[in-house]
C-alpha cells in the first residue's frame, strides 16, 4: 500500500523534503539487490519496493521516524551501504520504509585509545585511511573496505582476512548506539554509564549478546546510529604510498613486512601448515583469496588482472601458456599471507619460522606470486580488501555456496564434495567453469586460529535466465550435498531463506534441534518491538509455531 | 544504440556502490574518498551509476515512468566518468558511463530533458553556439596576437594550415578567461609552431551529444572534420579539454561514417610538452608558486585514444563475459595525466602538490554534462568542493588545463572569498599560463 499523505508529510518535517523519497523509480534503486533474482518470483532483480526512502541525518532523527513508524505501523529496514538481499525490504505484503543511512558520515578517532567511533556511513576504506595515518590499522571485513563499519560490527558478520590477528568485528565492537524498534535509545557498555566508548560490557547495559551475537540481526530489530570499533597497531609506514594504475595498484612491502602466496601439495598438507601457521602466531592477514577465480584459471587471470594492458578476453590464452600452466599446477592449493613484525629483527625471525614450518609440512612459497610485483599487488590488496566486487568478475552473477567455519581438518572434509559438487553443476556450462575448487575464505575468522572457512565461488549470469536458474539449483544441491556427508547447509541456506515465507521459516526454525534460542529471541523482540515494525532477520520464532513443550 | 542494449548492464549491475567512491586502493582519508558529485550532492541511490543502471532497467520492465525526478536522475550528472573508472576496477563488462549517456538520449527523444536545454540548443542550431553570441565576437582574443588564419575554403584557397588551433567556445567568448587562452597561443608561437587559428571556428557539439542531441552533434562534427579536411588540416590543438575529448573520441564515428579522417588531436598541454622535450621551449624566468593540479574530467580519464569496435558479448568457460573481438577498454588507465604535470615540472620555481584525488580519481569541476547550464547550484557545489581540496594540499594556486573547470573554479573560489572560506585566495591559472611566464 503506498504510504499515506499524512505519514509522509510527517517523514518530510523530520527529515526535510529532500531526504524523503516515495518516487517509484528512486524506491526502486532501493529494491534492487544482488541475490535477489535468486530468489524473487520471476526471477526479478528487484525485492520488494518499500513505501519510502528516507536518509537520517541524526540519532534524534532516526528516533523520530522509528516512533513514527510505530504510530503507522510501517515497518523499518535501515542499510548503510546496501549490498545483499537481506538489506532491502522483504515482504510484498508489509510496508516498510528503507532507512539510508548514508546522510551520517562522522568518524571521530581516538587517537590515544585506538578506538574509532563511526556512524553508519563510515566505510572501511575511510576508516582504514584514518587509522593507517596515525600508526593504527583495522580489520577490514571479507566483503571488503566498501562496507560499513557500523553495518558490519552492529549487525551483521563481521569477519575478514585480517580477524585471525586483529579479531572480527564482533570481539572489536565497543560502545553502541541503537535506536530499539520501540524508539527508544540504547547507548550500551560504558557508553551508557557516561564513561565514554571504551567497552561494550560495562560499566553500563550491556546488550552485546541480545543484539549483536555472532551473526548479528541484519536489521531486524531497530538501528545502529553510532558505535566504536577498536583498532590495532600498525607497524608500516603512515603515507599509504600507492603507486601504478587501475586496476591493479600496488604497494611497496615494508621493511616490517612481507607479502606471500604459499602453496601445498595436498589439502593433508594444506591443514598441517595452517595448524602450525596458528602455533607459532605467524601471519597478520591470512587470506585463501586469488582462489576465487578458480584453481584452473587463478594464475593466468590474476597475471591478466595485474597487466593493464591485458583483458579477460586474454585468459584462456595465458591459461594455455606452458609456464602458466605449470603455475597452475605450482599453486593449485595455495593462499595468501601477510606477516607483520613490530622491527626488521621480528620479521626476520617469523621468515625463519615460516621457511621452518613449510619445510616441516612439505609446502612452499610460491615464486612467481611472491616476487616483489605480485607482493606489492597482494600486500594492497589484502591490506585494504577494494578489490571485493572481484567476486563478481566472470559474469556479474556470484553465489558463496559452503563456507562452514571449524577447524582446517573439518574443513578440509566438505572440499572433496563441494568441488565434485561444482564440477556436477557447472559441466552443462550454466555456470563459470573455473575448474578444480573455486574456493576462497580466511585462514581464520577467529582470533588465533581454528576458525577456517572456505567458500565455493559460484558464478551465474543475472542476465540469463537458464544461468540464473542454474545458480539456484546449485544452492540446493549444496545443501543436499552437505548433509548427505554429515555437515550443516552452508551460506546458501541463508541465501534461499530470504525467498521463503515467513510460514516455511518459522516451522523450519520450530523444527530445529534447539528451538529455544528462536523461543527466547522472541522474547527478546516483544520487549524492544512490540508492534512488530522489525523483520525476521532478527530470527524468532512466534508463539503459534513453538514445539509443544 | 538503445535503452535495451544497456539491459545487460543493468541486470549484472551488483549495487555495489564502488561507483560512488574512487577506487579503494586510493583513498587516503575520510573527507577525500568520494568519487561521485551526483550521489553526494543529491544522496539517494538512483543519483549514482549503478542507480542509474537500475532505474534504467525499471523503466525497461515498465515498473515506473518517467516523471521530473527520472530526469533528473538522468541529467543531474556531470558525466564526469569517475564511476566508469571505479566500476571497472573490477569488471570487464560493465559501462556505466555509456549507459548513464543512452538514458539521456533515450529521454531527449521523447522530450524529457532539464528545462534549461531547449533554449542551449536553440542557441546552437542559431547562433553556432550554446551561449547564443554572435559568430563575429569569436575572435575577439586573437587580436594583437598576430597569428595565422585559416582562409576561408581552406586548402582550395590557397592557405595549406596543417596544425590547426581550435580555442573553443568558452575560451572564446569569455573575456575572464581571454588571457588563458592567448597564453596558450603565446606559448605555442614561441616554440615555433605554425599554426593558424579559424575565424570561422565553429563549436565542436561535443556538448550536444551528452545533452542527448545527436543529431545536432553529428551534423557539427561533420561540418567541422570537412572544413578541415578541405583545408589539409593534419593535426588540431586545443586548449579546452571537452573540445579535445569530443574531437578525439566522438568524432572517428562520425568520419567513419562519412568516409573522413580524423587529424591528429592534441591538447595544448601535450603540444607543449612535445616542443619542451624537442627543446624548442626553454623556461628560464622563475616562478615561484606552490600549485596543484587538477585533472579535467575529459583530458584525463576520458582522454584515452578511440578504439574502433563493432563487436558482440560471447561467452568462455560457459558463461564469463567477452567480447568478440575484444572491446576496447575505456578505464582511465589511458588518460593524458603525464603532459600537463610535465610542462609544469619543467617550470623553474613551480612546486606541484598533488590532491589525494587526482590522476584517474580526480573529482569533477561541476561543469560537465551540461550541469552548470542545467543545475547552477550542484555545480557551484561540486565545484566548491574541488577548490576546497585544493586549498587542502596547501599550494597557493589550483591549475588546470580546460575552459570549463577555470572558469567554474574561479567562480568557486569567488564564492569563497565572499564567505571568508580559506579556498577565497586561491588563484586560478591554466598550465600554460605559467608556462608561458616562464618564458
Ligand atoms: C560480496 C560480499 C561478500 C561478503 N563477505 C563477507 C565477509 O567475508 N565477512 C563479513 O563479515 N561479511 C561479509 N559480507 C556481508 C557484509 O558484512 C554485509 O553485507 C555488510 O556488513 C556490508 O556492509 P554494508 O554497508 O553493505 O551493509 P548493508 O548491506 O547496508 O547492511 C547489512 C545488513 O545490516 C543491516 N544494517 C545495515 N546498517 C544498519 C544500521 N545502521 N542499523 C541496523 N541495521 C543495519 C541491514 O539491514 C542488512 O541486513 C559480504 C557481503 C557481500 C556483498
Ligand atoms: S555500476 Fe558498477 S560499481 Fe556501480 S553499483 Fe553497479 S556494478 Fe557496482
Ligand atoms: S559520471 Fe560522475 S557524476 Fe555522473 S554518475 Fe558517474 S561519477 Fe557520478
Amino acid at each position: 500500500m503506498p504510504i499515506s499523505d499524512e505519514a509522509y508529510a510527517a517523514l518530510e518535517a523530520i527529515v526535510g523534503k529532500e531526504n524523503v523519497s516515495r518516487n517509484p523509480a528512486v524506491m526502486d534503486s532501493y529494491a534492487f539487490q544482488w541475490l535477489a533474482e535468486l530468489v524473487r518470483p520471476e526471477l526479478s532483480h528487484f525485492m520488494p519496493r518499500p513505501v519510502a526512502v528516507v536518509m537520517p541525518g541524526s540519532t534524534e532523527e532516526v528516533q523520530a521516524i522509528v516512533k513514527l513508524a510505530n504510530k503507522y505501523k510501517i515497518k523499518v529496514k535501515p542499510h548503510s551501504t546496501g549490498w545483499y538481499h537481506w538489506a532491502a525490504p522483504m515482504y510484498d505484503d508489509k510496508d516498510t520504509m528503507q532507512l539510508d543511512m548514508r546522510r551520517m558520515n562522522k568518524i571521530e578517532i581516538d587517537e590515544k585509545n585506538g578506538i574509532a567511533i563511526v556512524e553508519p556511513y563510515v566505510i572501511h576504506a575511510q576508516l582504514h585511511a584514518e587509522a593507517i595515518k596515525r600508526g593504527w590499522t583495522c580489520n577490514i571485513i571479507g566483503a571488503g573496505c566498501s562496507c560499513s563499519v557500523v553495518a558490519a560490527a552492529c549487525a551483521y558478520m563481521g569477519m575478514g582476512p585480517g580477524a585471525y590477528y586483529m579479531g572480527g568485528h564482533a570481539e572489536n565492537v565497543l560502545g553502541m548506539e541503537w535506536i530499539t524498534p520501540a524508539g527508544e535509545i540504547v547507548r550500551s557498555g560504558s557508553l551508557g554509564s557516561g564513561d565514554g566508548w571504551f567497552n561494550s560490557e560495562g560499566p553500563g547495559p550491556s546488550v552485546r549478546g541480545v543484539i549483536r551475537g555472532a551473526l548479528g540481526q541484519r536489521g531486524g530489530l531497530g538501528v545502529f546510529t553510532r558505535c566504536a570499533i577498536k583498532l590495532v597497531h600498525w607497524s608500516g609506514r603512515t603515507d599509504w604510498p600507492v603507486t601504478g594504475t587501475i586496476p591493479a595498484y600496488r604497494l611497496p612491502v615494508d621493511e616490517t613486512q612481507r607479502a606471500y602466496t604459499l602453496a601445498a601439495p595436498d589439502w593433508d598438507r594444506w591443514a598441517d601448515l595452517y595448524y602450525k601457521i596458528y602455533d607459532n602466531e605467524l601471519g597478520f592477514i591470512f587470506h585463501r583469496q586469488f582462489n576465487l577465480a578458480g584453481a584452473d584459471l587463478a594464475p593466468a587471470f590474476w597475471l591478466m588482472y595485474t597487466d593493464p594492458t591485458k583483458k579477460l578476453s586474454d585468459v584462456p590464452a595465458m591459461v594455455a601458456d606452458p609456464e602458466i600452466a605449470e603455475l597452475t599446477e605450482e599453486m593449485r592449493i595455495s593462499f595468501q599471507i601477510v606477516l607483520s613484525g613490530r622491527s626488521v629483527a621480528d620479521i626476520e625471525l617469523q621468515d625463519q619460522i615460516l621457511d621452518d614450518v613449510l619445510a616441516e609440512t612439505g609446502c612452499w612459497k610460491v615464486e612467481r606470486f611472491c616476487d616483489k610485483d605480485m607482493a606489492e599487488f597482494t600486500n594492497v590488496y589484502l591490506q585494504r580488501l577494494g578489490h571485493k566486487h572481484i567476486n563478481f568478475v566472470w559474469v556479474g552473477g556470484y553465489i558463496g555456496s559452503w563456507m562452514q567455519i571449524g577447524t582446517p581438518d573439518w574443513v578440509k572434509g566438505y572440499i572433496p564434495t563441494a568441488q565434485a559438487g561444482l564440477a556436477r553443476d557447472a559441466k552443462d556450462g550454466l555456470l563459470v567453469q573455473c575448474g578444480g575448487d573455486a574456493m576462497m575464505g580466511p585462514g581464520s575468522s577467529y582470533p588465533g586460529g581454528g576458525g577456517v572457512g572456505l567458500e565455493q565461488f559460484v558464478s551465474y549470469d543475472p542476465n540469463d535466465e537458464a544461468s540464473t536458474r542454474a545458480g539456484i539449483k546449485h544452492m540446493e544441491d549444496a545443501i543436499t550435498d552437505a548433509l548427505s556427508i554429515g555437515y550443516p547447509p552452508g551460506k546458501e541456506a541463508m541465501y534461499l531463506e530470504m525467498g521463503h515465507s515467513d510460514d516455511r521459516t518459522f516451522k523450519k526454525w520450530a523444527a530445529a534441534k534447539q528451538p529455544f534460542t528462536f523461543i527466547f529471541q522472541r522474547k527478546i523482540k516483544e520487549h524492544y518491538d512490540p508492534n512488530d515494525i522489525g523483520d525476521r532477520m532478527y530470527n524468532y520464532i512466534p508463539e503459534e509455531y513453538e514445539p509443544a513443550k | 544504440m538503445a535503452l535495451e542494449d544497456f539491459k545487460a548492464d543493468a541486470l549484472r549491475c551488483t549495487r555495489c556502490s564502488y561507483c560512488k567512491w574512487i577506487p579503494f586502493d586510493l583513498v587516503k582519508s575520510h573527507d577525500y574518498a568520494k568519487g561521485c558529485p551526483s550521489v553526494d550532492y543529491n544522496k539517494f541511490h538512483s543519483y549514482s551509476a549503478g542507480g542509474r543502471l537500475i532505474t534504467m532497467l525499471s523503466l525497461m520492465q515498465g515498473r515506473s515512468e518517467v516523471d521530473d525526478d527520472v530526469v533528473d536522475i538522468a541529467f543531474k550528472c556531470q558525466l564526469c566518468g569517475n564511476c566508469d573508472v571505479a566500476c571497472k576496477v573490477c569488471r570487464y563488462d560493465m559501462e556505466p558511463l555509456a549507459g548513464i549517456k543512452e538514458f539521456r538520449r533515450t529521454l531527449n527523444e521523447q522530450g524529457k530533458v532539464p528545462a534549461a536545454f531547449p533554449k542551449l540548443i536553440g542557441n546552437l542550431r542559431s547562433a553556432g553556439n550554446f551561449a547564443g553570441l554572435p559568430q563575429a565576437a569569436r575572435r575577439g582574443w586573437t587580436e594583437g596576437l598576430g597569428l595565422k588564419e585559416l582562409a576561408p575554403g581552406g586548402a582550395a584557397a590557397g592557405a595549406a594550415a596543417p596544425v590547426l588551433f581550435h580555442a573553443g567556445c568558452r575560451y572564446s567568448f569569455d573575456p575572464t578567461l581571454r588571457s588563458k587562452v592567448q597564453a596558450a597561443a603565446k606559448v605555442l608561437t614561441a616554440g615555433g609552431l605554425d599554426f593558424a587559428v579559424d575565424p570561422a571556428e565553429a563549436c565542436c557539439t561535443g556538448k550536444a551529444y551528452d545533452m542527448g542531441y545527436r543529431d545536432d552533434f553529428a551534423a557539427g562534427a561533420k561540418a567541422n572534420l570537412e572544413k578541415w579536411a578541405a583545408a589539409g588540416v593534419k593535426t588540431v590543438v586545443t586548449p579546452c579539454a571537452t573540445c579535445f575529448w569530443t574531437f578525439k573520441r566522438l568524432y572517428p564515428e562520425v568520419a567513419a561514417a562519412a568516409g573522413l579522417e580524423v587529424p591528429e588531436i592534441l591538447h595544448t598541454t601535450q603540444m607543449a610538452d612535445r616542443l619542451l622535450k624537442a627543446g624548442a621551449l626553454r623556461p628560464a624566468r622563475r616562478v615561484s608558486l606552490s600549485v596543484t593540479y587538477h585533472d579535467p574530467c575529459h583530458l584525463g580519464r576520458q582522454g584515452e585514444d578511440y578504439e574502433a569496435w563493432d563487436g558482440k558479448e560471447v561467452k568462455i568457460y560457459g558463461q564469463a563475459v567477452v567480447y568478440d573481438p575484444p572491446r576496447p577498454r575505456y578505464n582511465g588507465a589511458g588518460g593524458v595525466y603525464d603532459a600537463p604535470r610535465d610542462v609544469l615540472k619543467a617550470i623553474p620555481g613551480i612546486e606541484l602538490i598533488e590532491m589525494e584525488r587526482s590522476r584517474e580519481a580526480a573529482w569533477c569541476c561541476g561543469a560537465g554534462g551540461n550541469v552548470r547550464e542545467a543545475y547552477p547550484e550542484f555545480n557551484a557545489w561540486t565545484a566548491g568542493v574541488r577548490v576546497e581540496e585544493a586549498k587542502s594540499t596547501g599550494a597557493e594556486a589550483l591549475v588546470s588545463a580546460c575552459s570549463g573547470c577555470e572558469k567554474n573554479f574561479a567562480e568557486a573560489v569567488a564564492a569563497a572569498a565572499a564567505e571568508g572560506a580559506p579556498a577565497g585566495d586561491l588563484k586560478i591559472y591554466d598550465v600554460l599560463e605559467l608556462l608561458e611566464q616562464s618564458l
